[in-house]
This record gives structure tokens, sequence and C-alpha cells, in this order.
């Protein structure tokens, strides 16, 4: 066995530890990041590759290896899903994510209130355990603001110091300044959707993205190629922690990762102290790192897990769970989308930054009067491609016409005609949380470390989020109507299974009988130990996560650098 | 140290044969291509193949099974004049590559279900599938996709299906690097140009087809990216 001692150990480089690993060195501390996967580099993404990197996923986890398991409900058997969205490599998720970087709406920190004073208690669905944010907006707009600058992301100011931009969002919650670099460019299917959306009054604008426009910090500007969702960036323009966080830390001389190392235990003593964590290495060795601070800032199932696999005698249910919540209120987003293939025109859709490529957020968090609908909050409508990315295997689950199978002659042409003349709009729709769905041990599924695979038991198909979901789709199915366009096809997911941006598991509230962690991540019950990232958020919006799970880090690196350094303890 | 690429047109004209009245001719066309004299295959006309042109066998199926995954390929994406289908694509190639290598874990799922679709067929129409019309294909086909195919237990007809509708669209549009797309018939059958690594302002604002240079793959960017 390998021991190594350190201040800070952080167990995922991904989008949280990244920043939280690059603050503390710089602020001094010794800091070893722990990541499962392997350290690429930009050159390594030259092969624009769908198959590779979309179809067969080779930036994130090996479902044989790393199997997650789903079931409906608790009378069913959980069976592995075929797919996960998150990262498995040295900065994570953000290194083949759309990059689509959203601030939170003002409210969306604060559901439980907003929809109290606007709606009523009853306008809560009875089951949901809907909690406002222990944060404000207004708290972590510095760190927004530190996130967009730090890392480099490109859009249009909608609301600068509330004063409303034209051509931004105008529900944006007020920034201090603008962002720092200007939008990227439309495609085609932005400039479709552009039209139509004002056709309909409602307010589009230029999806933000963590991708430059033009060059910053020594990186070259986006060059279009289209390949994002699922890849690497061949140039280094998307913003990803590999190529903006991780070398900041490097140049520190304070800062050691350690790559291909599954970390199976976070080590308590018996004052109920974390002590450090013990990982599997690369060749299966047992190895251990003692920190004074543990940070654990995997993916939400992995988070989760590893609190349930260190329990104790003090912590029976999972380590730091006195709550009782560690592993609840699971939420993905819930997704529906309508193809529209036009016969008048090309669209080129597989051009440019893939997913999400142009917004309307007129139908989004409570950003549209819900009196007399049966359902509180909303989604996120944009436009890009059927499959998060462009290329022709991802578009191949094309929809059809009533009565036309997907496939032979009939399925061919169709396909031919519109790959290169489709878009569709999509909604990413808010899911409110419930205590019953929940990430645990799965009982009978083991990974490659023969440790219990994370269990999700989850299933969207709620009062309220039905009602949402085909409101939002009359919305779109609206516009889509009357685009002109020749085929107007739409998709849902009816099996209830968890869709993309997984939350909650170790989530966040303003007292410890309510939650896991307080604002800044820190565990209620053992002040040295952080659980950091999406699976702190207590309610989700309609928005992408991950600017908001960065800005969260830079406030819980500057906690502990400048507080908790000094004077360790409880932060709140 | 020459190969010719005789083994692998032996297992492509067998495939063939077993396919006569679907996948035969295309196959056949291909498969009996003979390098010119003298010239290795290596630096022949097979660049597209990948790894294909260095097999000397089929690298996972037999010939009866092979015929028979190329002629449902077929069906899932049939050619036509200035259409190419699964046969002009060789995505019997690319699945057969594929079981050899990254699906090796499903080769007894094919292995299986290539016996129970032939099983299936011959109690509907007394044939094996390869012998079979378009139309009673077709019903065939269509009795995978529906659940309603008979005598199956693992695969499940409906997940026999669905794996050959993915790995045909795979085959019909990965790079050709992975043994399908011949010639990038796949890319030319639905327009997307390929790997470029950029596209101008004016590629973005335009509403007609892209009309720039030719498609571009893998190993076409490959000299360059390696410097």
């Amino acid at each position: 066995m390998a021991t190594q001692q350190t201040d800070v150990v952080i167990v995922g480089a991904g989008a949280a530890g990244g920043i939280l690993a690059a603050e503390l060195s710089k602020a001094g501390m010794r800091v070893i990041a722990l990541e499962r996967g392997p350290r690429h580099a930009t050159p390594d993404f030259a092969p624009q590759d769908e198959l590779r990197y979309f179809q067969r996923q080779d930036l994130r986890p090996d479902v044989k290896r790393q199997p997650v398991t789903w079931r409906v409900n608790t009378d069913t058997v959980a069976t592995p899903v075929n797919s996960l969205s998150y990262g498995n490599q040295a900065g994570g998720g953000t290194v083949h994510y759309g990059a689509v970087s959203w601030r939170f709406h003002d409210d969306d920190f604060r559901v439980r209130s907003q929809t109290i004073e606007r709606y009523g208690e009853a306008a809560i669905p009875e089951n949901s355990s809907l909690i406002d944010w222990p944060v404000s907006y207004d708290e972590l707009e510095p760190y927004y603001d530190k996130a967009e600058y730090e890392i480099g992301v490109s859009g249009q100011a909608g609301n600068l110091q509330g004063q409303i931009i034209e051509g931004g969002n105008p529900f944006e919650a007020p920034r201090q300044r603008d962002y720092p670099l200007p939008a990227l460019n439309l495609d085609q299917s932005g400039v479709n959707f552009d039209r139509l959306a004002r056709e309909h009054g409602y307010h589009p604008f230029p999806t933000p993205r963590a991708i430059l426009s033009q060059p910053y910090n020594g990186r070259p500007a986006c060059s279009y190629c289209g390949f994002c969702q699922g890849f690497g960036c061949h140039i280094g323009a998307k913003s990803s922690i590999l190529v903006t966080k991780l070398p900041e830390a490097d140049a520190t001389g304070n800062f050691t990762l350690i790559t291909g190392a599954m970390v199976h235990h976070v080590d308590t003593d018996n004052t109920g102290r974390a002590t450090g964590v013990s990982y599997y290495g690369p060749d299966g060795s047992e190895n251990n790192i003692e920190a004074d601070i543990v940070i654990v800032a995997p993916f939400i199932y992995d988070a989760t897990r590893l609190l349930l696999l260190s329990r104790t005698p003090q912590f029976p249910n999972g380590l730091a769970n006195s709550s009782g919540h560690l592993g609840k209120h699971l939420m993905t987003h819930i997704r529906a989308r309508t193809m529209l293939g036009y016969d008048d025109r090309h669209v080129n859709i597989y051009m440019g930054p893939s997913a999400q490529k142009h917004t309307v957020d007129d139908f989004n968090a409570d950003n549209f009067d819900h009196s007399g609908l049966d359902f509180i909050r909303g989604a996120q409508i944009s436009v890009g491609p059927l499959a998060l990315e462009g290329g022709p295997i991802g578009a191949s689950n094309m929809p059809t016409p009533p009565g036309m199978r997907r496939w032979g002659a009939e399925f061919r042409d169709h396909f031919a005609k519109y790959y290169t003349r489709h878009m569709a709009i999509a909604a990413q729709l808010d899911d409110l949380p419930y205590a019953h769905q929940t990430i645990d041990l799965d009982p009978d599924v083991t990974d490659a470390w023969g440790l219990p695979a994370p269990r999700l038991t989850y299933d969207w198909r709620r009062p309220n989020e039905l009602a949402r979901t085909n409101y939002v789709i009359e919305r779109i199915e609206e516009m889509a109507r009357a685009s002109g366009a020749a085929q107007v096809l739409t998709t849902r997911n009816n099996t209830g299974a968890p869709a993309g941006h997984h939350q909650g598991g170790a989530r966040m509230g303003a007292n410890p009988a309510e939650s896991v962690v307080n604002k800044y991540g820190q565990t209620w019950d053992i002040p040295n130990l952080f659980v950091i990232g999406p699976a702190n958020f207590p309610s989700m919006g309609g928005f992408n996560p991950t600017l908001t799970i960065q800005a969260l880090a830079f406030m819980t690196a500057d906690a502990i650098a400048n507080r908790y350094r000094n004077n360790p303890g409880p932060l709140v | 140290m020459e190969k010719t690429n005789d083994g692998r047109r032996n297992f492509l004209i067998g495939a063939a044969a077993g396919g006569a009245v679907v996948a035969g001719a295309a196959l056949v066309r291909e498969a009996t291509q003979e390098p010119a004299a003298g010239q290795t295959v290596a630096d022949g006309a097979h660049d597209e193949h990948g790894m294909a042109h260095d097999a000397e066998l089929g690298a996972f199926f037999n010939a009866a099974d092979a015929a028979t995954v190329a002629a449902m390929a077929e069906r899932i994406m049939p050619g036509a004049p200035n259409m190419p289908g699964a046969t002009d694509a060789n995505v019997l190639n690319y699945i057969d590559l594929a079981l050899a290598g990254a699906y090796a874990d499903r080769q007894d799922f094919y292995r299986r279900g290539v016996g129970q679709l032939d099983a299936f067929s011959q109690e509907r129409f007394s044939a094996r599938f390869v012998a079979l019309d378009d139309a009673q294909q077709d019903e065939i086909l269509l009795a995978l996709e529906d659940g309603s195919a008979t005598g199956f237990d693992y695969p499940g007809p409906q997940d026999f299906f669905a794996m050959l509708r993915t790995h045909t669209m795979e085959g019909m549009f990965a790079d050709p690097v992975y043994g399908g797309n011949k010639g990038f018939a796949g890319w030319r059958l639905v327009g997307f140009p390929g790997a470029h690594p950029a596209f101008s302002p004016a590629d973005l604002a335009s509403s007609e087809a892209f009309a720039g240079d030719s498609v571009i793959g893998l190993k076409t960017t490959a000299p360059a990216r390696r410097g």
C-alpha cells in the first residue's frame, strides 16, 4: 500500500474538482486530485470520429466496467442503463460537453418561496420535496462572473445591471458586466428558429457557450466544425477544465493529478473526522491519501455511492448522512423534441457548435404566468440537431411520418432528403425533486472493481411533469406548424427513464435537518468533508447545470482558502 | 511481403452466392475487382476499406451467416440507382470487423440471432432468409420489428432487429476506416461532407447544399494531422 499526505485531496478532476484544484493550489495549499479516467491532450481529439466519440462514447464511462442501473419503481428489478452522459477523464464532462453555460434565473434559487408567493402553497405538488437553495443569485453573481471570465464564455448579455439589452435574454438575472466574448455565429437552424420565434412574439437569443468566439487566453477561436457534444475539441477552443483550470493548477507546483485512480472509501477516525481516501490504482493496487480536507467531486452517482460505501458505526446509513437525505431527490432533465424537415432550404445542421444552438426562455422557470395551468416551472426551448450532435449516425434515428417504417427504401429516401434539411426544436424541461427518486447501492450488480453499482429509482411521469411537458410540446408544435416545414415530427420519452443532467443525491440546504451539505458543499456532519457538484442541487431549473456547478466551486474555493484554512470548522 | 485479397474475395463471393437474390450483384462486383497486375492490395483501390483489405478471410462470420446479415442490411438500407445502399457501402464488412473487435461480446448475439431468423424463415416460407424475395424478406423483418416472430428466445426478435438496424446505420455512416461507408457511399447518400475541421461564415450563412471541397474522412486528414 502506497500512502501519501497532502493538505487537500479531491476525488474527481472535472467541472467542480478541477476548479477547486486550481484555486486551492494557487492559494498555496498542497492538492492531490484522484481521477478515475485518463488525462488527454488536445491533439488526442484530432480524429473527428462520430462512431468513436458519439456512438461508442469514448469519453464517457464504459457501461460494462462502470454500470449504473435503473428501475422505474421499487416493484421492479433495476437493469444497467446502456449509456451514461458524464465524463470519464481529467476535465470530466467538460471535455465532451456541448459547453452550454447558463447562469440560473434569480427565482431558480428560490422556487419554493417564489411559487408560494405567486400561486400559493397548493401549487407545489403535494409529495414534492422542494426547498429553496441556501444561496441566492446575488450571492453567486460574482462567482458566475469569475467562471465566465476565467474559463472563457461567449454570449450576448440580456440584462446588464438591470438594463435589458436587445438581442439577449430579457429573462436573464442582472449581470454586473458583459460576457468576456461575443456570441458565436449563428448557423441556419439558428436563423430559421430566430425568425420563427420572433413571429410568435418570443425573445430568441444565442445560447451562451464555453466555446471561444475569438482568441482568448492563448487559445484559438472556434472553427465551427460541429464536433462538440460527445467530442473533445480538436483545437482547444472549447473551454474545458482540461485546457483551462488544470494547466493553472499544474503551474503552481502544488498540484498532483493521479489518473486511473478509483476511490472506493472515505476514511475517518474515531472522532468522526475525515482523514483521507482509499483508492485502487490502475494495476488494482490499494492506495491511500491522508489529507486535512477531503473533497468529493465526481458525478452524482459516485459522490452518493462513495458516502454510502464509507458508512461507519456512527453513520450507519452513509457517511455524513445523519439527515437521511443522502441519495434522495434525484432529478433529471426531461426531453421532448420536434423535427422540422424543410423542402425549400438546406439547414446543414452538422455545422457549428452542436446542441441547443439558439434559445427562447419565454417558457422557462417562472418567466410566464402559470395561473390556470396545472403545473409549475418550465423548459428551455432551443434549436439543434436531432441527437445533440449533427452527424449522420446520430441523425439516423430520424422520426418518420405516420405509416412510414424506420427502414427500407422509404426511410432511405426520407433520411437522404432531410438529413441536410432538418433541424429540431427541443425542450429541456425542469424536474421537481421528490424524496422517492433515489440513488442507492444495487444489491445484484457490481462494477469492474467489485463495488456495488449505483442504482437509480426514477420515473419522471408525475402529474406536474407530464402537464408541463404537454404544454411545452404544444408551444413547440405551434411554432413548427407555422414554419412552412414539410415535416413536423415530435418525439417524446414515454418510458419515464432518466434523461440528461442528473442532479441531487447530496443536496444543500439551510439546515442539517433538510440537507446533507451547506451552501459551500461542506457536510453538516463532518466539517473537513465536502461534496461538490450537481449532487448538491436542491432543484434544477430548465438550464444546463455546468456554469452553476463551476460558480459554486469558485465560491467554495474562496471560502476554504480565505476562511476555513485559517479557522477550520463549520463555514455556516 | 505482398498480399492479395483472394481470401477476402472468396469470403465475399460466398456471401454473395448465398444471398444471390438480393445481396448478390454488388457484392460480386466489389469482390471480383482484380488488382492490376503487380499491384498490391495495400496500395490498390481499396484504401477506404481500412483494415478490410488485409483480411485473408471474413474476420468473424461464416459464409452462410455473412450472406444472411448482408441480406438483412440491404433490406434495412436498400440500394437504388444513385442511392447507395448497405451492399454498396459494404455494411457487411463493417459488422464483420466490429464483431471481431469492438463488439466481440456480441458474437453470440449475432450467431444465435441469425440462426433463429433462418429457423423462423424456414417455418414461414420453407426457405432460408437469403433465398426469399424482397417482399418476403421484408415480411420477416417486420415480424422481427413488431415482435410477432416466433421461435426466438435470446436474442428476442425486436432486440435482434434493433441491433441490426443500429449496426447497419453505423456501417453506412461511420468513417470508412471502420470498414463500411465504402467510398463515402453513406455520406454521399445523405449529403454529409465528413470531418471538416472548419466551416466559414459563408458556409454557415448559406441555405443551399454545402458546396465545399470533397468529402473528408479520417484518412484524408491523417497525413496533415501527423505532420
